[in-house]
């Protein structure tokens, strides 16, 4: 075993202690426009993008890191992410949302875990396999040289200059745009010290966007000087866990290192906020956050990743694979939060 | 000070998962009549932040955000009513 893999440790204690503070979910930042018009972590999830954006590209030239995108697969990009989209809804968690409820004591985020496990390795290795595999590579798309798409090789631009300009360009719109809409005067805050507001209360969304973005990046380097050349991400750290215990081989490595710490992350978060309590819903919402789990479990399993994999770490690399998956979670976020929420509350 | 806010409604929404204390409450909110007080019981962390926004947003008045114990929290909300 490399002994290397424990530099997950850190990055999944600090991970989880974000997730838990900044509530950092993207199925609540994608379901909440519509249904609730909040748009806070929304901006969070944008914010940690655009920054990640910005570093990746220059940890790439400086050769710290290398830009590594999933494969392009346009059939599996798109029902993975419509599947695991309509999941989150079912489930009431992304796949980080459920991971940092974990170890806050939901029980109904557990057993969308386990519902994310167990129909994750009949995909990954089971009865689904044979599908996804073929799905997959009908669909793929490369380079001619076999490189994976990102949008920057797909125009021929070199990868810094896309990246610092998307980012760039970005940044710009929003600010403008923020200026216009400013808000209307905050109400007075009361003075609270700054271990209050870290340890005991939820974060506004720049500090969460900029924390998990730094998280992001550290666990970019942290992870290929594992030997593994990618950034965040989850499923796939719950499935090799599984696995091992299931099978009693040696599966472990730096994601599962880093995942198992983010629940433990999550855990110490809330229990410092005196937020962690062991707490269920009615065992009908069991089965339902269960289900929800599976139709997860599925969907990172065809494309090539969950919200985390695709959204915070691909999106940033520019990687098309993500860009696709990506857009299409929140095309089935949105569909199942419109016939769950949005029409129900619409016919009061 | 510790003046006892005396609740016409209470919505038990402990346990749940997201984002169902905040549409649950809000779907509430919308039934009652004006002036009536609806008591949340909640406990989680992301609810208890926006259920006051969002109930002032529309249009209710937000009495008294109370932590009783842990992640367990009584919030009172006063409908504004049809």
């Amino acid at each position: 075993m490399n002994p290397l893999i424990f530099l997950g440790i850190p990055i999944g204690l600090a991970f989880g202690f974000a997730l838990q503070r900044g509530r950092f979910c993207m199925n609540s930042a994608f379901r909440d426009i519509i249904v609730l018009k909040e748009y806070n972590l929304l901006k969070a999830v944008g914010l940690a993008i655009l920054i990640q954006m910005v570093a990746f590209a220059a940890l790439a030239m400086a050769g710290v890191i290398t830009i590594s995108p999933n494969t392009f697969f346009w059939g599996a990009n798109i029902l993975g992410g419509f599947v695991f989209g309509i999941g989150m809804v079912v489930a009431g968690g992304c796949a980080s949302g459920i991971t940092y409820r974990f170890g806050e004591g939901m029980v109904g985020a557990m057993s969308a875990v386990l519902g994310l496990i167990f129909v994750g390795l009949m995909s990954t290795m089971g009865v689904f396999h044979p599908f996804i595999a073929w799905l997959r590579g009908a669909t793929t798309v490369t380079l001619a040289d076999g490189a994976n798409l990102t949008l920057a090789n797909v125009f021929g631009i070199p990868h810094y200059m896309l990246a610092f300009g998307i980012a760039g360009v970005a940044l710009i719109v929003w600010a403008i745009l923020s200026k216009k809409g400013e808000e209307s005067p905050k109400k007075e805050e009361e003075s609270v010290s700054l271990g209050t507001k870290i340890f005991k209360r939820g974060w506004g969304w720049k500090a969460t966007a900029i924390v998990i973005a730094v998280i992001g990046i550290l666990a970019f380097i942290s992870s290929t000087a594992a030997g593994r050349s990618y950034g965040l991400a989850i499923c796939g750290g719950y499935w090799s866990t599984a696995k091992s215990l299931l099978l009693g081989q040696n599966f472990i490595g730096w994601l599962s290192v880093m995942l198992m710490s983010t629940i433990l992350g999550a855990f110490i978060a809330a229990k410092i906020a005196g937020e962690a309590k062991l707490r269920a819903p009615a065992p009908k919402v069991l089965i339902q956050t269960f289900l929800g789990g599976c139709l997860m479990g599925f969907g990172a399993a065809v494309g090539g990743g969950c919200n985390i994999t695709h959204i915070l770490t691909g999106v940033p690399q520019l990687a098309l694979s993500s860009i696709l998956n990506g857009t299409f979670i929140v095309f089935g976020c949105w569909t199942l939060a419109y016939f769950w929420f949005i029409r129900p509350m619409k016919n009061l | 000070m510790a003046e006892e806010i005396k609740a016409n409604e209470t919505l038990d929404v402990r346990g749940e998962i997201c984002p169902n204390p905040d549409v649950k409450t809000m779907v509430k909110l919308k039934k009652m009549e004006k002036g009536q007080i609806l008591e949340v019981l909640v406990d989680y962390p992301l609810s208890v932040e926006r259920i006051p926004g969002n109930a002032e947003k529309n249009g209710h008045k937000v009495l008294k955000v109370e932590r009783v114990d842990g992640p367990d929290h009584k919030i009172y909300i006063e409908a504004k009513g049809g």
